[in-house]
């Protein structure tokens, strides 16, 4: 029961690094990104491609992954980043079903649909973290660290050019804003944040393969950002707990296991319908004013 | 900021063209240090496009704009920022969901990495940023969002952003509409004494009362073409164009 648990709090820290590092562009850029879970996958695949052939060492896995995914993202970013709004939506849709092409069809690298197997138990300082608990400590003190990241980075000039860039693309032009650069580097920041995740994702079941990256990912990890509240720090946290545990938490109801999956997605559905009425800027978001 | 003289802006037998119609016809317009520059003209004569043209965000078709004498054509809207071309745009275009501090701040801060220049130079950010916010009376708001604020103060708080820019030319566009009377003294006051100071000042305005009072030169347009440029009085005096702002028929 216990290692149920502390897996519980491992995949919902994960999925709050990914809710966290999406709302850096969702709700501080303007960023509408569908290609989240493929960064979430190239930070996953260094990790697991570094941990069968040289080290399972975190201290090494991370940065590495960082960096990978902030380079990559960078690379496959800067084209589409022209364009605003939601042409940036389609143009990120296209980067996360190339994403998923290449983690499927690049089967020297990445093992192709079988995946990458018997990832190695992950260390930190030389250390292992084979205990369920152990890994729970580490993925709860990585989420407070990508959470403090973001909010010193928000607080700096950079933080307030997103800010503006968001409010008003134009008129932070207008003001001597490089937008496209500011943009650029708030991508690689997210996808690097997010590679984070990747890694966690890797060591903790060691194994990966392209079906976890998938854009229904994409589209899970921005409802978390938009049931918790876009632009708001503690929002995605919330949003990723709440989708993560309802699954857990239906399952205590006595109900047949088969009916559990149908009722989840009608509570998904009413959520997001009662939240786009009532509080539209999420939970964590501004209320509605009344009148 | 020391007064200058001379021509810090100029437009020379600039035209552009979207399909049939005509916004700028082989326009040529000065904007002289320290002085106010009324541009008037009827709905669709092209008075933003031409503010969009010296601001980098729309290529003319032909012809030339001189920064203190360096063409932009080929700069991008921020690079003209930055060179000292300060714009308001008539939609206000305030970055809503922040604090009028914050929108303030941003338009001070040259780098997203100004904060790796130290504290010291933050402070004098902050203290410069309190300052601008007295003087247009908002100090009060500081910590409010932009969108929270009334019309008349998001006025303000756009000519505090281009008080920010610390820019030689201003380009306002309808700087004056939805003021009230004490408003509007106040606001102009503020323009007059940058003007003072030697900044170069051009003004879209509809108000012709606003723009006699301010203006030490008009510039008439009508679809893309300057029809008349010089004194207040002679301009807005002219039976002739009088008659083109006002639609009769000529």
């Amino acid at each position: 029961m216990v290692n149920y648990f502390a897996n519980l709090v491992t995949v919902t820290g994960i999925s709050m690094i990914l809710a966290i590092s999406l709302n850096l562009l969702i709700g501080y850029a303007g960023i509408f990104s569908m290609a989240h879970a493929a960064f979430y996958g190239v930070g996953a695949y260094v990790a697991a491609l570094l941990a069968l052939h040289y080290t399972a060492e975190l201290t090494l896995a991370v940065p590495l992954a960082m960096v990978t995914c902030a380079a990559a993202s960078l690379l496959i970013s800067l084209p589409a980043l022209r364009v605003r709004g939601e042409y940036f939506v389609a143009a990120s849709l296209g980067l996360q079903v190339i994403a998923f092409t290449v983690f499927e069809q690049w089967h020297s690298v990445t093992g192709g649909l079988s995946g990458l197997i018997g990832i190695p138990v992950a260390e930190l300082f030389g250390y292992s973290l084979a205990s369920p608990l152990a890994f729970m400590g580490v993925t709860i003190a990585l989420v407070a660290l990508v959470a403090l990241a973001v909010i010193c980075l928000l607080r700096t000039a950079f933080g307030r050019d997103l800010r503006a860039i968001r409010d008003d693309e134009t008129a932070a032009a207008a003001a001597g804003k490089n937008v496209a650069v500011i943009k650029s580097i708030a991508v690689a920041i997210s996808s690097a944040l997010c590679a984070v995740a990747g890694v966690l994702y890797a060591f903790n079941i060691a194994f990966v393969n392209p079906e976890s990256f998938t854009l229904n990912l994409s589209v899970l990890v921005m409802a978390m950002v938009i049931i918790g509240g876009a632009g708001t720090i503690t929002g995605p946290i919330i949003g990723a707990a709440l989708i993560q545990c309802l699954p857990a938490a239906l399952s205590w109801l006595p109900l047949p296991p088969q009916n559990i999956g149908y009722l989840q997605q009608i509570l998904y559905g009413l959520a997001m319908v009662l939240l786009m009425i009532y509080r539209p800027a999420g939970l964590m978001g501004k209320a509605r004013s009344k009148g | 900021m020391n007064p200058r003289s001379g021509i810090a802006m100029q437009l020379i037998d600039v035209s552009k063209h979207f399909g049939g119609i005509s916004a700028a016809n082989h326009v040529n317009l000065s904007l002289p240090y320290g002085k106010v520059t009324g541009l008037v003209g009827p709905n669709g004569a092209g008075k933003t496009t031409m503010f969009n043209i010296m601001t980098g965000h729309i290529r003319p078709d032909e012809g030339s704009v001189l920064h203190k004498g360096v063409e932009l054509l080929t700069m991008s809207p921020r690079a003209i920022a930055l060179r000292g071309v300060a714009r308001s745009f008539q939609a206000l275009r305030l970055f809503s969901h922040m604090t009028v501090l914050e929108n303030v701040l941003t338009v001070m801060e040259r780098s997203p990495w100004s904060f790796l220049s130290g504290g010291s130079e933050k402070r004098l950010r902050l203290e410069k940023a309190e300052e601008i916010l007295s003087r247009v009376g908002l100090a009060g708001l500081r910590n409010e969002l932009a969108v929270d604020i009334s019309y008349g103060e998001q006025k303000f708080l756009s000519l505090a952003r281009i008080l920010a820019m610390e820019a030689d030319v201003w380009l306002l566009d309808e700087p004056a509409s939805g003021l009230d009377l004490s408003s509007y003294d106040r606001f102009f006051g503020i323009l007059r004494e940058r003007v003072e100071a030697g900044v170069a000042i051009c003004l879209i305005e509809h108000n012709l009362d606003i723009v006699r009072g301010i203006s030490d030169e008009i510039a008439f347009l009508d679809r893309g073409t300057v029809l008349d440029q010089g004194e207040p009085e002679r301009i807005l005096n002219d039976a002739k164009l009088t008659a083109i702002y006002f639609g009769e028929a000529v």
